[in-house]
């Protein structure tokens, strides 16, 4: 292929679509989005940040301004966390609207994480937010396929295309070059974002983008770039396959509804339909099921707790609780925590199983819509997927736990075994315990990690490439100029 | 002649393919609503029968003190789903349709979300609002967008047109013809789901087909208006495949932006901290205060005074009253502006079809936030009422026996809603109106251009 062909071609379609009107009137719509989008969801951001970080710092200070009392004061008294949102988010909010975004930690309990903004919805959000990614995902494809449309059908139609081969153009040639011209477009459009990204991440006052950042950032930059020339290729090829440029459009808009808006649903609800999941009274009643079978600390006569006791006082050659050198409820309370923290991470872990059963219909469903793959792609790097959600989850869970049963060590090792008298003073410990317990901060994931978690995604855009390219070079042989 | 247009247009591939993909997709998507429904009964009858073994088990354990029984029981409030739920599963697939609480602090307990996979909700569900707010307008589009613009390229249109006084009647016959067969797959899915999903016929529905049949109209009216400015047949595709997106995508998006950014609602996160301190402050204060706040919030309750002793229950009640007495001004900080969202949104939606219709189908549902705030001051009712009727009996400390556990069932609420048809159906028709009114004007044009 001769460099200055290629690249005469690609000149003249981009000069070709900049003729038309409604095209250029496109691009503008996609260009005032896209500042809106930035200026939206930038705002969003750091209005959600900053109240977040205000009230999480709120709860610290009212933690550790608590008096002396009783430790199970404390672990009932609990600590609220928010969900630190991914400074990413500006650019691809993902599931962010969707997932709660505060969660009580209790002893005993295991609450939802709640307020999320799908549940303060009209259910406007429904039809979907818009953000750069959303934008360069299901908008900039459709602009491309409507200037791509017309490439090869067009020509074909007025006869250019007869000349050009007949100049000894190769149909290679004038394939790639045109895929080259709509390339060119969707990539400048991708430099846009990328310079408003950059933008917003310096404006925002406290939260610059890291070195961590920047890196997470070229990456979703190669990726929308490897979608932009697969749309792009996918583009000529329908319209050099293609009889007429009708036909082109016709085939091409098919494509893109199926991609866009059909595929996804479709996929999600075949996932729900093989793999259902429980409701939460389903949820909740089978854990408690289970934690009672295993031992119920409510019950009086448990036989669990009852041997538990028994075996205690045999160690310590004691007749009764009170003889203990510990104290034992503190001790049972400790015990309690662990089996019901074992059993309902058990359960947890099921659930988000079944539910990544599920997303892995829609993932899978990659390697025939290329869209998926991008989606999930971004997400996963852009902080903002379901592995984050459950990275929270967890680690809001984990804090809950340690909160919890370091108050019960605290009031084994510090509280008195025994029972104080109806007119004593209740048995305290001193407020130095509760500003020594860490507070709760969110660990990031590793951008190694963020990238590598869809590497399935990752191995079907790559395929997708493959197979268009070798579908160009075959097409290339067989293609006919009328 | 319209047997002859609708034999022909029966027979071409893009109405078969069409129908057939629209009907297909509508079936399953009735099937799911019918899932959704299933598993909010499944739950109910679940929540009903655990509510009788868990009040069973824990009168059995905590039968020596009224108070500390009434610590651990759990009372369920159910919001009843309506079967037109399944055509519209609005917000209820996160907002949870069951509240089991405590008669401690409500506040802390009220909003509680369902468990659900959160790439569910973004993808969202493929419901019958998703198959008529999306596909049936792309089927209308598909059906006519070469309308005119076909024969012309075809070059039968100079022989259409010197055959009768009045070309634009073919076209609109033709445009009948469409609206027929798309009204007709229409009708088959909305009987399919009324015997499916077991639905009365009664102004709900009436009001579901209203909006359904008016949003179509208003798909033509467009379609016949991008058909006027006669255009050729690629122009006009891009023209309504970009118009689509806009209604679809675009604007109800932008739209969604600005209401978050508009309003936000940190006032959730205020009410969870101001709850909490409420409540726990408490422990560490002077114990008659708390109940001075307490008998001024009921001075029916002053007669209970405080008993002697580090620990009793009327204190503790009253501190737990005093999380919700304490975080109310947060709590209605935040109810206010949500009602504030959802009176924005629907100003917002009856200028945007698609909007307009899916608020209007979830409100009528009773699956909007309209519903779930109207859900959540029922609760709080219920609530008020579970605790009134213990206070009493633990302050005086009633025996457990004496109390008739069997009585306390599953509870109900059902929204009321009165139709303001007005409201629901005007939107649509004015932008009905409009865009026919427009073509109208665009062919009455090019006749006089073409008589000249």
């Amino acid at each position: 292929m001769r460099r200055d062909v290629l690249l005469l071609l690609a000149k003249q379609l981009v000069s070709n679509a900049f003729r038309n009107k409604a095209i250029v009137m496109l691009l503008g719509i996609v260009a005032i989005l896209l500042i809106y989008a930035t200026y939206s969801c930038a705002g969003i951001y750091l209005q959600e940040t900053q109240s977040r970080q205000s009230y999480q710092k709120e709860v610290r200070e009212h933690w550790e301004e608590m008096p002396d009392k009783h430790p199970h004061r404390m672990a009932h008294y609990g600590y609220i966390v928010f969900r630190p949102k991914s400074p990413l988010s500006i650019f691809d909010p993902g599931m962010e609207s969707y997932v709660g975004n505060a969660v009580f930690l209790e002893a005993h309990r295991q609450n939802s994480v709640n307020f999320s903004e799908a549940g303060f919805s009209t259910g406007m959000l429904r039809f979907g937010e818009i953000s750069m990614a959303m934008i360069l995902q299901i908008l900039v494809p459709l602009v491309i396929f409507f200037i791509g449309f017309n490439t090869v059908a067009a020509d074909r139609e007025n006869g250019t295309l007869k000349i050009l081969l007949g100049q000894g153009v190769s149909w290679k040639e004038i394939m790639t070059g045109k895929i080259i011209g709509l390339f060119g477009i969707a990539l400048s459009l991708l430099l846009l974002v990328l310079i408003f990204l950059i933008a917003a991440g310096v404006s925002i006052p406290q939260k610059q983008f890291t070195a961590d950042d920047l890196l997470l950032i070229s990456w979703i930059m190669l990726c929308y770039a490897v979608y932009f020339g697969i749309i792009s290729i996918v583009a000529v090829l329908i319209s050099a396959y293609s009889r007429t440029a009708k036909l082109a459009l016709v085939s091409l808009i098919s494509i893109w509804l199926l991609w866009a808006i059909i595929l996804p649903r479709t996929m999600q609800a075949a996932g729900n339909f093989l793999y259902a999941s429980p409701s939460r009274i389903e949820f909740e009643t089978a854990i408690e099921k289970e934690l009672i079978q295993k031992g119920d600390s409510h019950n009086p006569d448990d036989p669990y707790y009852k041997a538990l006791k028994d075996s205690v006082l045999r160690i310590y050659n004691a007749s009764s609780v009170e003889q203990l050198p510990f104290n034992y409820s503190g001790f049972q309370m400790k015990e309690g925590e662990r089996i019901s923290a074992v059993i309902y991470n058990q359960h947890l872990f099921a659930l988000l199983d079944r539910y990544q059963q599920q997303n892995d219909v829609s993932r899978l469903s990659a390697f025939v819509n290329p869209l998926m793959a991008l989606r999930n792609l971004s997400m996963s790097i852009s902080g903002t997927g379901f592995n984050n959600y459950t990275r929270f989850q967890q680690q809001a869970e984990a804090y809950r736990y340690q909160l919890a049963q370091h108050m019960n060590d605290l009031q084994i090792k510090l509280i008195s075994n025994k029972k104080p008298g109806d007119n004593d003073k209740p048995y305290s410990i001193s407020s130095e315990h509760w500003k020594s317990f860490p507070d709760f901060s969110y660990k990031t994931e590793r951008p190694i990690v963020m990238i590598t978690s869809e590497t399935l995604s990752l191995f079907a855009l790559l395929c997708w490439m493959l197979l268009l390219i070798t579908a160009v070079s075959i097409l290339s042989k067989k293609l006919k100029a009328i | 002649m319209l047997t002859l247009l609708f034999k022909s247009f029966i027979r071409s591939k893009v109405a078969v393919i069409g129908l057939a993909v629209v009907l297909f997709t509508g079936i399953i998507s009735i099937y799911i609503g019918r899932q959704h429904i299933e598993k909010q009964r499944t739950s109910i009858e679940k929540t009903a029968h655990f509510q009788q073994e868990h009040i069973q088990r824990n009168v059995q354990y905590f039968n020596k003190e009224m108070g500390l029984l009434l610590y651990h029981l759990r009372f369920s409030l159910v919001n009843e789903t309506h079967p037109l739920n399944g055509l519209s599963i609005g917000q209820r697939d996160v907002n949870s349709s069951i509240q089991s609480i405590t008669i401690r602090n409500l506040e802390n307990q009220k909003y509680d979300t369902d468990l659900f996979n959160p790439f569910n909700l973004l993808t969202g569900n493929l419901d019958f609002s998703f198959v008529l707010i999306y596909l049936l307008p792309l089927l209308i589009i598909g059906f006519s967008y070469n309308l005119l613009s076909e024969e012309k390229e075809d070059g039968t249109w100079p022989l259409v047109s010197t055959q009768g006084n009045h070309p634009f009647k073919l076209l609109l016959r033709k445009l009948l013809i469409r609206a027929i067969a798309v009204f007709a797959a229409l009708a088959v899915l909305l009987l399919l789901s009324a015997v499916i999903l077991s639905i009365p016929v009664d102004s709900s529905f009436i009001a579901t087909i209203a909006l359904a049949v008016l949003y179509l109209l208003c798909w033509f009216a467009i379609c016949l208006w991008v058909i006027s400015l006669q255009k050729r047949s690629s122009t006009n595709a891009v023209i309504l495949l970009s118009s689509w997106m806009m209604l679809t995508v675009i604007l109800p998006g932008a739209v969604n932006n600005y209401i978050l950014n508009k309003y936000p609602v940190p006032e959730a996160m205020a009410t969870a901290v101001a709850q909490r301190e409420g409540y726990h402050e408490k422990w560490d204060m002077d114990k008659q205060p708390t109940m001075d706040k307490f008998y001024a919030h009921y001075p029916q309750f002053r007669r209970y005074i405080l008993p002697e002793g580090q620990f009793n229950w009327p204190w503790y009640y009253a501190m737990q009253q005093m999380g919700d007495d304490e975080s109310q001004m947060q709590a209605n900080a935040m109810q206010d502006k949500l009602w504030q969202r959802e009176k924005t949104s629907t100003f917002i939606a009856g200028f945007i079809p698609t909007l307009h219709t899916q608020h209007m189908l979830n409100t009528i549902a009773r699956a909007g936030l309209s519903n779930q705030l109207s859900f959540l001051d029922s609760t709080t009712g219920f609530h008020e009422k579970m605790r009134l009727h213990f206070y009493p009996k633990i302050f005086e400390g009633s025996a457990v026996s004496g109390e008739d556990w069997q009585q306390f069932k599953m509870e109900h609420f059902s929204q009321a809603y009165n139709i303001n048809w007005l409201s629901v159906l005007m939107p649509l028709i004015l932008v009905s109106v409009l865009f026919f009114g427009l073509s109208a004007v665009n062919f009455r044009k090019s006749l006089q251009h073409d008589r000249m």
